[in-house]
Parts: C-alpha cells; sequence; structure tokens
C-alpha cells in the first residue's frame, strides 16, 4: 500500500462530516455572541510563573504566551508552558543563539544537567541497544531500545497527564499490575505480540514502555525485571555514541561541517541544539541553522545591491546538493529534500515565504 | 492601538474563517460529538479575551489547533470550566455520531473498514497519531505539524513516516478486517458533570 493509498484510507475514516455544518440550525451564530458578551482582558498581569526562560529571537511570542497564559487562568483551562512550546520563530531569522554556559565542568556538566530531571530508565540486559532519543531536555521524550527484531519504546510525560492516559490506555485492555524499576505499574494489551506498561508517576514524569516489533507475552514479562532507573552518568554512557548530547554539540557540528561553507560571520559555536539528538536530528539542526544564516546573507546581500556576495551566498546554497550530511541523512528522512528545495529557489533569486518553517529558522 | 470594535471585527472575521476547522478538530478527538461543541466553545473564548493579542492572521489557524490541543488535553483528564457557552451548539451535536446527528445517511458498508482504521489508529503511539491525523484529516504541511506540536519539522517528517509504516502493518492490504475496534482515538468517556 502506497503512502498515497494509506492517506485515502485515513481520509475515509475521518470522524468528521461537513455536512454537519449545514445542520447546526444557527447554533454557531449563537456560540459567537455568546463569546463576545464575555468581558476582554485588557491588560497582562505579569508574566506566568510556569514560563520557561525564551531566547532572545522567541521574545514576541513568549508576550503571546504570557497573554494566554493570563487568558487561561481565567477560564481554567490551558498552562502557559505548553503553549510556549508551540511558537513560531519570530522576524527575522538572527542566527543560532548559542547554548547555554556550561560552568566550569565544560559539556559534560551540560550533559548531567540535561538528563537531571529525566526517568532514566535502562534495560540492563545484554544484547540492548540505545538507537533514538527524541526530547531529552524537555518535558517529555522518547528513548528506543532495540535487540534484534524486537524494540522497546520508552515515553516520559509530564505527570499530570498521567490519569488521561491511564483512562485512554484502559480502552486498549484491563490493565495488569506489575512492577517496574520498582514502580508499580500496568500492563495493557495492544494485541497477542504488543504490549505496552504504564510507569506510576515519580519525581514529575511518567513514563510508558511500549513493544515494536514482535513479542509474547511471556519476553515482555522477561524483559521488566532488567529495567532500572540509572544514575545520571551511567544514563549517558548508556547512549551510543552517535546520540549528541548538549556537551558534544560544538565537537559534532564542526564534523559534519566540513565540507559545507560557512557564512559570514557565522560561529559554529553558537549552533544551538537543544537535548540529545540523533545523527538525523542533529543534522537537520545543524545544516538548517547553517542554510538560514546562507539565505539570511543572500536577503542582505541582494538588499544592499551586493552582487558579489549575492553570488557566493547563491553558490554556498547550491553547494548543499554535495553536503556529505544531506546526503547521509537522505535516506532517513525528507529533510534533506526540503532543505535543497529551499536553497535551489534561494539561489534562483526566489526566497519562499515559508522558508523558516520549512527549515527550523 | 486599535480600537474595540476593530478587535471586535477581526475576532468575527478569525470565528468565521475557523469555526468549522475548529469544530472537526474537536469531533474527530472526543468521544461524544456534543463534547466538540464544548472544545470549540472554550478555544474560541481563550482567543476572543485575547483577542488583542493574536498572532496574525496567516498563524492564526495553527494557533487555534494549539490551544485546542490544550483545551481537549485538559477535557481528557475532566477538567472543569469557568464558563458554560454554546449550549445550543452542544444540543445540535447530541445523538452519537456526527452523520446521525446531522440527519445524514451513512452507508452501512463503509462503517467497518472506517473503524477498522479508527482502531488502528488508536493503536499507534499518541504523538505518531496525531501527527498522521493532522497531515491527513487536518491537512497540515509537516512544518505546521511541528508547529501545533512543539516538534521540529524534522522530527515530524520522522514520525509521520514512522506513523504511516506502523500503521500500514496494523492494517494490512485489507483495511475492511475490522479487527479490535474502538470507536474513539484517544478520549476516554468523559466524566465531568453534565
Amino acid at each position: 500500500m502506497t503512502d498515497e493509498h494509506l492517506d485515502r484510507v485515513v481520509r475515509d475514516a475521518d470522524p468528521f462530516r461537513p455536512e454537519l455544518i449545514g445542520h447546526l440550525g444557527g447554533a454557531e451564530q449563537t456560540l459567537l455572541e455568546e463569546i463576545m458578551s464575555v468581558p476582554q482582558l485588557e491588560s497582562v498581569p505579569g508574566p506566568a510563573p510556569e514560563a520557561a526562560p525564551a531566547a532572545p529571537r522567541r521574545r514576541a511570542w513568549r508576550r503571546l504566551a504570557t497573554a494566554v497564559a493570563a487568558a487561561a487562568v481565567v477560564t481554567g483551562v490551558i498552562g502557559a508552558s505548553v503553549l510556549l512550546r508551540d511558537q513560531p520563530p519570530a522576524e527575522p531569522w538572527a542566527g543560532p543563539v548559542g547554548l547555554p554556559e556550561a560552568g566550569a565542568g565544560g559539556g559534560y556538566q551540560l550533559d548531567l544537567k540535561a538528563v537531571e530531571g529525566l526517568p532514566r530508565l535502562l534495560i540492563q540486559q545484554d544484547g540492548w541497544k540505545v538507537t533514538t532519543v527524541y526530547g531529552f531536555a524537555s518535558e517529555s521524550g522518547t528513548i528506543n531500545f532495540v535487540n534484534g527484531a524486537r524494540s522497546l519504546e520508552m515515553t516520559w510525560y509530564q505527570d499530570e497527564h498521567y490519569d488521561d492516559y491511564y483512562k485512554d490506555r484502559l480502552l486498549v485492555s484491563a490493565p495488569q499490575p506489575a512492577t517496574v524499576a520498582g514502580r508499580e505499574a500496568a500492563v495493557f494489551t495492544y494485541s497477542a505480540s504488543d504490549f505496552a506498561a504504564m510507569l506510576k508517576p515519580q519525581d514529575g514524569t511518567f513514563v510508558e514502555l511500549r513493544t515494536g516489533g514482535t513479542w509474547t507475552r511471556t519476553e515482555f514479562d522477561a524483559v521488566l525485571p532488567h529495567i532500572a532507573r540509572a544514575d545520571a552518568e551511567t544514563f549517558l554512557a548508556a547512549l551510543p555514541p552517535q546520540i549528541v548530547t548538549p556537551g558534544r554539540v560544538h565537537d559534532e557540528a564542526a564534523k559534519i561541517l566540513t565540507d559545507v561553507p560557512m557564512p559570514p560571520g557565522f560561529d559554529i559555536n553558537s549552533v544551538d541544539v537543544a537535548g540529545a539528538n540523533d545523527p538525523y536530528q542533529f543534522g537537520a539542526h545543524v545544516t538548517g541553522q547553517v542554510t538560514c544564516t546562507w539565505i539570511a546573507e543572500w536577503i542582505r546581500a541582494d538588499k544592499a545591491g551586493d552582487d558579489a556576495a549575492v553570488k557566493k551566498a547563491a553558490s554556498a546554497l547550491r553547494s548543499s546538493r554535495n553536503w556529505k550530511v544531506l546526503n547521509d541523512m537522505n535516506a532517513e528522512g525528507d529533510y534533506p529534500e526540503v532543505l535543497w528545495e529551499v536553497a535551489g529557489k534561494v539561489a534562483g533569486g526566489k526566497v519562499p515565504e515559508w522558508y523558516k518553517d520549512g527549515l527550523g529558522c | 492601538m486599535s480600537s474595540g470594535t476593530e478587535h471586535e471585527d477581526r475576532f468575527r472575521r478569525i470565528y468565521a474563517a475557523n469555526f468549522e476547522a475548529l469544530l472537526a478538530y474537536a469531533v474527530r478527538r472526543v468521544a461524544q460529538h456534543e463534547d466538540a461543541a464544548d472544545v470549540v466553545a472554550e478555544v474560541f473564548l481563550v482567543a476572543w479575551r485575547r483577542a488583542r493579542e493574536l498572532p496574525p492572521d496567516d498563524e492564526i489557524r495553527l494557533w487555534l489547533y494549539g490551544v485546542a490541543r490544550r483545551v481537549l488535553a485538559n477535557h481528557h483528564r475532566g477538567g472543569t470550566r469557568r464558563e458554560r457557552l454554546g449550549e445550543r451548539l452542544r444540543q445540535r451535536l447530541t445523538g452519537g455520531t456526527a452523520p446521525a446527528a446531522a440527519g445524514i445517511a451513512d452507508p452501512g458498508l463503509e462503517v467497518p473498514q472506517r473503524l477498522a482504521v479508527r482502531a488502528a489508529l488508536a493503536r499507534l503511539g499518541d504523538t505518531d497519531r496525531e501527527v498522521l491525523t493532522l497531515t491527513v484529516w487536518e491537512g497540515l504541511q509537516p512544518r505546521e505539524v511541528a508547529e501545533v506540536l512543539g516538534l521540529s519539522a524534522a522530527v515530524v517528517r520522522t514520525r509521520l513516516s514512522r506513523a504511516r509504516t506502523r500503521l500500514r502493518e496494523l492494517i494490512g492490504d485489507d483495511p475492511q478486517a475490522p479487527g479490535h475496534v474502538f470507536d474513539v482515538l484517544t478520549v476516554p468517556a468523559p466524566e465531568e458533570g453534565r
């Protein structure tokens, strides 16, 4: 089944029917009037306590998120910290903002700090390897373990979502009690070969394990006792060498940018990649920042009528087709294709309006 | 500073342009269609209260989806609301499935297939499912999905590829096989009082 066919099947299963709109009998207009009769907030009462430190280029959106948080206080629905993650970058792209100061311990201290707040569960049994990490420095994330044809994905979430997720999983199957890493857990059965275990919250997060590949329940039960909480150093050491942690960002960036022309004023030490990333994610972050900076340079030079600089930027952008890191990434996802499309358009004299979103500038 | 009337006019425009999309978003993700009325009311109430500070028009729909996600999360947790708006809309949506509520014929043959696909979707990881449904149902591009979910576009593309692969495995080449059916993707029956 092709992607197109699959998408069509999913589209056919859409629970919403547009015809519904024609049967509302004006209820939507009534709602509009009801909403507009509610007093608006006239001012923003100070920063929300949950508001995370924001990078300078995101300041405008931080203001809005704070404002929305204030609205949420009134309606009692949403928190500011989650909204802050939904920000598109503000204009203009001002270059990477750099990592926080590492302190006396250098990059490794950054890494230790980054994993301090994580559940840090590892499968302490021969044969299991970490292949993928998402999140890591944020409030939720995923770490994937693989052993032959079987995999086990551990996803952690903020503890406030536990009840929601637990109730949702009750739709999957009846829970069966288990103990994982010393925590009470519930095992859910998706099928005879697919299982999950949800641990009760601890230290602000809860963890859900989910099988990948074909498992038996006996195999799943046999692995659970080998899952244990590790200290920060052990956890970091268990990550495979290709996972780039904050302490290694600059060294790794320098490695993958060897054949990439650097935009004027671009400092590898200012490359900004939060969390732990596999090579694909890391490559996307880093090449994105370089390309965004080249596009900014092209726009500057074009405005200034600096033909030599325009040509240089266009040539650098065209060369992206040959950047080793992008070609290495190309089998795994579409980011290189998007980058090449944008780079080609800019080099051809037209900056796509969506380039910042497309590249993550 | 623009006048109150300008803000009101803009809000009316935003509401008119986005009501259907937000209702669809909510209907797709709640257990009972009438609950979509609460979600839509809450989302637009947040937007109305902050009408003076909303993002530009070309960013507003993604922003509303982002708000809707938070409202839904609260709804799933049985969260309570201070306001109770949209009662009439709730009544219009009451009655089970959308086609039934709207008096629209729903060809019976399609139902098992749709339910089987929804059951398979329910078995995806939460983020993978949301990436796929925002792509197919809401018609968003990866960069837009990324904005709504607070992920990078690169992560979204990877997740989308994984979600399709997993869904393909789950439904096989015969999506008509009903399998284990869930009519709701992520949402337990709401517990909050009516």
